[in-house]
């Protein structure tokens, strides 16, 4: 009886393993991360990768399958064959390429420094000497700030949060951070009412990668290759620009 | 407010699979309790020391740990076997069936020794009459062990549980779809996640205080003719 059991058990392993092998493709998304991806009030899935995710399935003419998992779990979840691809606003960094591989990106959002409105001083190097500069801590743009401005005078943050609620209140010059989470999460709130961006984008691909890739297996090469493929048709074909003015007021292609 | 009825729907089936996932463990934990305590007092020398070393190695690591690796390594594991001797193919563990599991077996070692020490408080005298009587082993366990274990277990069982139900939330780091995962997300989504996880702390709150309920209920059946203390 016991034999028989196990029997029925292996049988049912082998009669649902092949499925995996065959199509369609799994995507790994989040869905806690806004507006890139999101869940809506019924639980399906939307948001700015979940298009793109979408529009290159559409483009590679495949089958997809978006499965959801919490950030962490992400690349595990990817190297345990949970799904084939990630993607989930993943920036390329040299740390991730030790466990997967990137495609080419398919955005990346420029570096802004944000200042009082009608500030006296200028993003470079001289302007920002003896300014107080917050960034958040352990950042792309800590290393920047470093880099860029080694005579402003550093102020770290554990979190994005107290930099702008430190800025609202007086207590910095002006902050470093992605362009797109200042707009969102300070310039367009009632605390961020007399502050604008300063200058212009900083793109440095030594502290700030490459941008933001699909990432999938080491050695999954054809499906790297056809993502890259993926990517460029739907830059040429407007089905990118289409998605992006869907949610943002500019291109976050970032060329 | 507007929201957490909107996204009611997500709250209620995340609610749902976080009670599945606390009853079905609990099951799981219950014979591996009853199991591990079984060993632990056998006269087998072998059986004690396996018992023993599943509480020691469980109850020593952090469950989270322990889900993760079933989850993702276990996966792994299971796979390269597969591929090395061509036994099965390509198994995905279900995020259902490995959380169900880790949470089972682990919470499986505290009940090994919830009930351990239930049937050892228990008069060696009581078991001693009854075989003096004449009882078979099995007529001495549900009329002499069984009730009087239950009634001591009961405390240190309701203890687990609780602890057992709120264990739960951690299987949403492998992304089951729980009360807590479908509240972070929902908050997240709608930038409201304080609003989401208050409400998850109540929907947590409603769920132990219903078992709350229950147990009392039971500590009164099991302990008729027993002086209040």
């Amino acid at each position: 009886m016991i034999r028989r059991t196990f029997l029925a058990i292996v049988a049912a392993v082998a009669v649902t393993s092949p499925a995996i092998a065959a199509d369609p493709l799994r995507i790994g998304v989040e869905g806690a991360y806004p507006p890139f991806s999101y869940v809506e009030a019924d639980g399906t899935l939307a948001g700015f990768d979940i298009d793109i995710a979408n529009a290159l399935c559409a483009a590679m003419d495949r089958q997809c399958e978006m499965v959801q998992q919490e950030w962490d779990g992400m690349i595990p979840a990817l190297k345990a064959h949970k799904f084939d691809a990630i993607v989930a606003s993943m920036s390329i960094t040299e740390e991730r390429k030790r466990q997967v591989d990137f495609t080419n990106k398919y955005y990346q959002t420029p570096a802004r420094v944000v200042a009082p409105k009608g500030a006296d001083f200028t993003d470079t190097p001289d302007g920002l000497a003896g300014k107080r500069l917050g960034v958040q801590r352990g950042t792309t743009h800590q290393c920047y700030a470093e880099k860029m401005f080694p005579k402003a005078e550093l102020v770290l943050y554990g979190t994005q949060e107290e930099v702008f609620k430190d800025l609202a209140i007086g207590r910095l010059d002006a902050q470093l951070s992605d362009s797109l989470i200042a707009k969102e999460g300070f310039l367009d709130k009632p605390e961020g009412a007399d502050f604008a961006f300063l200058g212009t984008d900083h793109l440095d691909v030594e502290c700030y990668g490459e941008g933001v890739g699909i990432a999938v297996r080491k050695g999954d090469d054809a499906l790297r290759e056809a993502l890259n493929k993926a990517i460029l048709k739907i830059r040429e074909d407007g089905t990118y620009k289409k998605i992006d003015d869907k949610y943002f007021p500019f291109d976050i292609y970032g060329d | 407010m507007d929201q957490i009825v909107g996204y009611g729907g997500q709250l209620a089936t995340g609610t749902l699979v976080t009670i599945e996932l606390a009853l079905a463990s609990l099951v799981i934990a219950l014979v591996l309790g009853l199991l591990g305590a079984w060993a632990k007092l056998s006269r087998s020398r072998l059986a004690q020391r396996l018992a023993g070393a599943y509480t020691t190695i469980v109850r020593g690591v952090p469950d989270l740990v322990l889900i993760l690796l079933v989850f993702f390594g276990g996966q792994v594991t299971i796979n390269s076997i597969g591929a090395s001797t061509g036994l099965w193919g390509y198994v995905d563990i279900s995020k259902f069936v490995a959380g169900t599991a880790t949470i089972g077996v682990i919470y499986g070692a505290y009940f090994t020794e919830t009930f351990r020490g239930a049937i050892l408080a228990i008069p060696r005298g009581q078991i001693e009459a009854g075989i003096s009587c004449g009882m078979s082993k099995s007529l001495i366990f549900r009329h002499v062990i069984w009730p009087q274990m239950v009634r001591y277990a009961l405390p240190g069982f309701t203890n687990n549980w609780l602890v057992q139900l709120k264990a739960t939330a951690l299987v949403s780091v492998i992304g089951l779809q729980d009360l807590t995962y479908n509240a972070f997300t929902a908050g997240r989504s709608t930038d409201k996640l304080f609003t989401f996880m208050f409400a998850a702390f109540v929907i947590y709150l409603i769920l132990t205080a219903i078992s709350d309920v229950g147990f009392r209920a039971l500590e009164r059946h099991y302990s008729r003719g027993m002086p209040r203390a």
